[in-house]
């Protein structure tokens, strides 16, 4: 898989030939330097974008070609995203966030359904006493935990998280990786996450680490709790 | 389209934290949906202004009189010279040289008449025939002696009240007034102040006819009163103005007539400057009574005219041909006879100059050359007038709608540029094009929308004020209003469909990233 972007009169190569395979049910963690190429390759797994060159297959089907209609159909279907910096709407409660990939998926859903499927993402992220606040209310947690039930809502079968801790203290980027953690395990889907923080990354079960557009290592991992222990040797090699 | 009423919501919240563009933008629309309806209103009510002025000239106004003026040429006329007498049957032959063979002194109950006749002829004085007020002057009748109507004379008694109950029940017909009409000599009672004027004995319909009339006293004769034939008389301005002064109130004052006592109900002046009351007019130098106390008092049962109204101007002719099939079938009309009636229709053809196809339809279809002149030169200048104001007033109605198209344009430019990111991040979500767009032109579409309702509150109040301060004509249509939110709606469609398109063709990766 090759991106190639044109600026002008020059070429970013920002993924220089990438070949990853990733099973269902795994939890990858993404790692690499800013300008590594590794949001690139969010972009393409999450369907916002498409390779230069290259095919995608995503359960088994070709996404690469699919026009804009149809991305958003698989996006809104089979992908949950989290952000790094939330983005929740503004002036919405916390359901009504987690209610807005519903709206956009076919066929039409009646809004008491809606309402029904929101509460219960809410709920399994535990925020179900919240689901009226207005994310101005929210701690940074709680908020991503709404962003987090707001990527379930739908059923995905893959979660795409980039920086999900990022702007989260050390506290509760552990209680934002124990959810994520937890949907794998209760529920077996795929997680991908990028992060340029080993101790992040050390969460999943396969820690591939990106630079300059190419895959550098790709090793399995057993999940630590990095975070809560303050050293993490393990983690730091992986990267080098 | 799917969840109408949460992007409706979204789209009134998003207006809502704008809400002073938002109503900057609005009040652009407002001004032209204003606009557009004052503009649809004054064109309107020039046009039902011309029509009111062409039924107030009597357009829809179907006149019967009795007796036929312009009847073929009598041919039936008895070569000696004997008026009024045909030898169509035997029992007509004269029978004396004294008495005319349409004369007799007494009714025709039986044979002892005869001697009684010849006894009074024995005894008195005789009187002219004609002045005999026992006699039956039981002439043939206009059927029987076509002639007299040609000659116009004793041929007045060929309708009856029952012909205008009849023409009362055709289609389209509006009202039906009986007529008798003769010139009189009336009296203020008590006094020596007399006037001789025309006396109209009629119904009380007889203002929702002559559209030009105030009632400046009093009232008009009621339907009770007509049935009742009661002594009740309506005067003319001028008459009034004769017997009991210039602007006194004359109701409840007692006019003689015929020695018997009227009570004074009303006076009638005319609404126009134009036609002011003069004396000698037929409609202000003249009296009003029940024509059911003429026929009481005269003991009459013979009408002079019936006047006809239509509900549609377009349906004159049509009506005026119904009523001569009527008539003629009633009074047992042949083919080969002339009509003992007159039908006229008050119509004006070249009216039909710059109206309305329908208004031109109607009118060319049925006038016939009554007051050309004035009215082709009325109608002339008024369609011009009408055509000038009404395409300036469309210029400024565009000229502003598309001022508000802008402004509404510019409030979602703004508000795509604010919500780059919650764009951004609904098309990672899963939202299609369509949707992003949608939810935009929702957004034009409610302001548009809410502009437009303002604008034809406005629109109606300005019509209102135009009418009330200058007197134009001013008619706000259910129809107009529907067009004007129409219009407001197409307009919110046309100017948010840039921006949201701009929306909708974002780059979603770019648009999260923005700030």
């Amino acid at each position: 898989m090759k991106k190639v972007y044109k600026l002008g009169e020059n070429e970013v190569h920002a993924l220089r030939g990438i070949s990853l395979d990733i099973g269902a049910g795994e939890f990858v963690s993404i790692i690499g330097p800013s300008g590594s190429g590794k949001s690139t390759m969010m972009h393409i797994l999450g369907c916002l974008d498409r390779p230069s060159e290259g095919r995608y297959l995503l359960n088994g089907k070709d996404v690469s070609a699919l026009s804009r209609d149809e991305l958003a159909e698989i996006r809104n279907r089979q992908i949950g995203f989290v952000f790094q910096g939330f983005n929740l709407l503004p002036r919405t409660t916390a359901v009504e966030n987690v209610e807005v990939p519903l709206l956009y998926s076919r066929p039409v859903m009646p809004p008491a359904e809606r309402r029904a499927r929101a509460m219960k993402a809410l709920a399994a992220v535990g925020l179900s006493d919240r689901a009226d606040h207005h994310p101005n209310q929210l701690s940074g947690g709680q908020q991503q935990r709404v962003a987090i039930a707001r990527a379930l809502v739908n059923e995905p079968s893959l979660i795409l998280a980039d920086e999900p801790t990022g702007n989260l203290d050390t506290k509760t980027s552990i209680d934002v990786m124990h959810a994520l953690q937890e949907l794998r395990q209760r529920r077996g889907i795929t997680i991908v996450l990028i992060t340029h923080e080993a101790d992040i990354a050390a969460y999943g079960t396969r820690i591939i680490a990106v630079r300059d557009g190419e895959i550098l290592t790709d090793v399995p991992n057993t999940p630590r709790d990095t975070l809560e222990s303050v050293k993490a040797p393990v983690a730091l090699a992986a990267v080098s | 389209m799917a969840n109408l009423r949460h992007f409706g919501l979204m789209a009134l919240k998003a207006l809502v934290r704008n809400r002073g563009q938002a109503l900057l933008a609005m009040l652009g629309m407002m001004v032209g949906v204003a606009a557009l309806v004052t503009s649809l209103a004054l064109g309107r009510g020039a046009q039902d202004a011309l029509d009111e002025q062409l039924r107030a000239a009597g357009a829809n106004l179907i006149q019967i009189t009795a007796g036929n003026y312009k009847g073929k040429q009598e041919i039936d006329t008895d070569p000696e010279g004997h008026i009024g007498h045909t030898e169509l049957e035997p029992e007509w032959q004269p029978t004396g040289m004294i008495v005319p063979a349409a004369y007799n002194p007494a009714p025709r109950i039986g044979g002892d008449f005869f001697a009684a006749s010849d006894a009074m002829e024995g005894g008195f004085i005789q009187a002219h025939f004609e002045d005999d007020p026992m006699a039956i002057h039981d002439h043939p009748t206009a059927r029987q002696r076509l002639g007299d109507a040609s000659a116009g004379l004793g041929s007045a008694a060929t309708l009856t009240r029952d012909d205008a109950k009849a023409v009362a029940l055709i289609p389209g017909v509006q009202h039906v007034v009986s007529g008798v009409h003769e010139n009189v000599r009336i009296f203020v009672k008590g006094t020596q102040t007399q006037w001789f004027t025309r006396m109209h004995g009629t119904e009380a319909d007889l203002p929702q006819i002559r559209s030009g009339w105030t009632i400046p006293h009093g009232r008009f004769l009621s339907r009770s009163e007509v049935e009742g034939a009661e002594e009740v008389m309506v005067l003319g301005r001028v008459v009034s103005d004769r017997l009991f002064g210039a602007n006194v109130n004359p109701v409840e004052q007692t006019v003689l007539l015929w020695h018997q006592s009227f009570r004074v109900i009303g006076v009638i002046g005319s609404r126009s400057w134009a036609t002011q009351p003069a004396p000698g007019d037929d409609q202000f130098d003249a009296i009003y009574v029940p024509v059911t106390t003429i026929d009481k008092l005269l003991n009459l049962s013979k009408l002079n005219s019936i006047a006809v109204t239509t509900y549609s101007v377009g349906d004159t002719r049509q009506v005026a041909k119904a009523i001569t099939d009527l008539l003629r079938r009633r009074h047992h009309i042949t083919a080969a006879m002339a009509d003992d009636f007159q039908v006229t229709s008050v119509a004006q053809q070249v009216l039909g100059k710059g109206l309305s196809p329908d208004l031109a339809r109607a009118v060319m279809g049925n006038l016939s050359s009554v007051d050309q002149l004035t009215v082709e030169q009325l109608s002339a200048s008024l369609s011009r007038t009408n055509w000038i104001m009404l395409s300036l007033l469309a210029s400024v109605a565009a000229v502003s709608l598309l001022v508000g198209g802008i402004g509404v344009m510019n409030l979602l430019l703004l508000s795509v540029t604010q919500r780059t990111r919650e764009v951004g991040l609904r098309i990672a979500l899963g939202a299609r094009r369509g949707d992003i767009a949608l939810q935009f032109v929702l957004e034009a579409v409610l302001l548009s929308v809410v502009g437009g309702l303002l604008g034809i509150v406005c629109g109606m109040a300005a019509s209102g004020s135009m009418e009330r301060f200058f007197h134009w004509s001013a008619v706000v249509s259910p129809i107009s209003a529907v067009l004007a939110v129409a219009v407001a709606a197409l307009l919110g469609i046309t100017f948010g469909a840039w921006p949201a398109r701009r929306a909708a063709t974002l780059d979603p990766i770019e648009a999260l990233r923005h700030e």
